[in-house]
């Protein structure tokens, strides 16, 4: 149970400053989206937190310990990232590559066991992978590389995951499955997540909690009922934004310029 | 995955091979000796094909075999450093700077068994320069550590072109069969078992480090691994490989690049596998090849580079095309 803090920091890129003094607090049970145009740091946030960069300003605590100060080891054993991109370069088994999660795990001479290998067919079930486990990665479509990296942060069972566009090349069923995925697991308050995502409506639908950074340092947080709305949706995307009710709360659409 | 029983039955199948091949070489040659004979000459090392087994062949046979496990043990870590399959033990620079080295000494004129610690030294000088050259700050670059590698073996090349022009005529056949990569004059020095053994136990150790560290630098350090610490000792374990191989046998091509890609077809990307499996299979692969070459056009003897490049670049072809046809 691990929570993971954003304490006074400045988003940077490229020197301009996009988030300044963002203070946030992710919790066990919370699923936050973030949203946010293209090019406006969402990424370099993500990276951030996973302590794979620094804050220009400010710092990113685990449990009020600086993520730098922690060795990486312990810290993979805390928090997972799902890459906006996979490239998978070496010919590897689909197996074999999901039990790389495994690795924080495991001690330095030692074997993946049996108990490993139940995790990794698990979650290659859970993402609708079962039967490829001797498939060579090389040859899956970019959807299934997709799925079969997120089966691999599953299996790596951190506490806090953290995802960049985790439903980028998934079609319509898989992205709503990985989607409650994610909300189950953080709704049992076992884990929290921290998704970038660029559709609002998904945001709407699963997660607890809303980040929208709009790029000039502004940003805001709370929950997703108080975040989205059309003017604050608007403001984001400087695009006309329609509201829908549906039958499980608003949905948002861009309306026709 | 692979089964332990097929891991264990791949490992001793490529170890009896080796043997296998190291006996069959110290059979095969000028004077090819049958069974009786060979089993004479190895339990009578007085005798005259005791002589020819033990102080010749055998030593020659023991080299080729470590040389090619070096270089192919290289050509994996080579590429994971890199993460592009198609990168050699030689792309960096160091067989450069060692070749520098060695061509200098014959140049000048030492002594041929001075030549192999020259080779050293002048590897050691190229992976210095890279190293220094290719750190700095900010994260890890390989685009960086590939340029600077890639630009310093230029220069040694041009180095190398330089002392062939000016050099003196009765070296030059020397020299070229040292730059090509030849067994001729190899003897099996014990150090560079020592630092076989080591450096594979080394690389051993932490082959699942690599196999992650395989999958690119920011998802390795995501599962954990300090990548950058990483990175620089797989580059100095790589650059320690090839400089011993090249001191002892000259620029042989081919060995580094087509075992690994090789055995990554065969047995896969897990290196708990592909590195034995590799180490073992590129032993004998150089083997076969120097007892090819000493016999295909004899008594003439071939540097084993010609062969190894003969071989290996159909094969090679070969490979890649399957690969193509396979997408």
């Amino acid at each position: 149970m691990s929570v993971l803090t954003c304490s006074k920091v400045d988003v940077q890129i490229a020197g301009i400053r996009v988030a300044h003094d963002l203070d946030l607090e992710i919790e066990p049970g919370q699923f936050w989206g973030l949203l946010g145009p293209n090019g406006i740091g969402k990424t370099t946030l993500l990276k951030c937190l996973a302590g794979l960069e620094h804050p220009a300003a400010g710092e990113v605590l685990l449990e009020s310990r600086d993520l730098n100060a922690l060795p990486r080891k312990l810290l993979a054993r805390h928090i997972g990232m799902l890459q906006q991109h996979t490239v998978y370069v070496f010919d590897s088994s689909v197996i074999q590559t999901v039990l790389t999660g495994r690795h924080p795990h495991l001690a330095y001479w030692e074997r993946e066991g049996a108990k490993d290998l139940e995790k990794a067919r698990e979650a290659l079930k859970a993402v609708g992978l079962e039967g490829f486990s001797a498939r060579s990665v090389t040859g899956l479509s970019g959807g299934e590389a997709r799925r079969l990296a997120f089966a691999a942060l599953l299996v790596q069972e951190p506490e806090i995951m953290l995802l960049d566009e985790p439903t980028n090349h998934l079609d319509l069923r898989h992205q709503v499955e990985i989607m409650g995925m994610i909300h189950r697991r953080t709704h049992r308050e076992t884990c929290s997540a921290f998704a970038a995502l660029h559709d609002i409506n998904l945001a709407a639908r699963y997660c607890s909690h809303v980040l929208m950074l709009f790029g000039d340092g502004d940003w805001c947080a709370g929950r997703t009922g108080d975040m989205l709305n059309e003017t604050s949706l608007e403001r984001l995307y400087h695009c006309p934004v329609e509201r829908i009710e549906s039958a499980n709360g608003p949905r948002f659409h861009p309306s026709a310029v | 995955m692979m089964p332990t029983a097929t891991r264990r039955l791949l490992f001793l199948m490529l170890a009896s091979l080796s043997v296998a091949s190291i006996f069959a070489a110290s059979a095969i040659g000028s004077v090819t000796l049958d069974w009786n004979q060979w089993l004479m000459a190895i339990t009578h090392v007085d005798s005259d094909h005791g002589e020819l087994v033990w102080r010749l062949r055998l030593p020659r046979a023991a080299a080729a075999w470590t040389v090619g496990a070096l270089l192919s043990l290289s050509g994996c870590l080579m590429q994971v450093l890199l993460r592009n399959p198609l990168a050699d033990p030689y792309i960096l620079g160091v067989s450069g700077g060692a070749s520098f080295a060695a061509l200098l000494g014959m140049t000048i004129g030492v002594s041929a068994g001075l030549v192999p610690a020259l080779a050293w030294a002048g590897a050691l000088v190229s992976i210095l320069i890279v190293f220094s050259l290719a750190r700095g700050e900010g994260p890890w670059s390989g685009t960086r550590l590939l340029l600077t590698g890639v630009v310093t073996a230029s220069g040694w090349a041009a180095l190398i072109s330089l002392l062939l022009t000016l050099g003196p005529d009765s070296s030059l056949r020397g020299m070229l069969f040292w730059l090509i990569g030849d067994l001729s004059y190899a003897r099996l020095p014990y150090w560079a078992i020592v630092i076989l053994v080591f450096v594979f136990l080394a690389c051993f150790a932490m082959a699942r480090s690599l196999n992650v560290l395989a999958m690119g630098e920011t998802t390795a350090r995501l599962l954990g691994e300090p990548t950058r610490k990483l990175l620089w000792l797989v580059y100095l374990l790589a650059s320690i490989l090839t400089a011993t191989a090249v001191s002892i046998a000259g620029n042989i091509g081919f060995v580094g690049l087509i075992v690994p890609h090789l055995m990554r077809l065969l047995v896969g990307s897990d290196h708990r596998v592909l590195l034995p499996a590799a180490a073992m299979f590129g032993g004998l692969f150089l083997v076969l090849s120097d007892t090819l070459a000493r016999t295909v056009l004899a008594p003439r003897q071939l540097p084993v580079g010609v062969v190894t490049a003969l071989l290996g670049v159909p094969l090679f072809l070969m490979l890649l095309n399957r690969a193509r046809v396979k997408q």
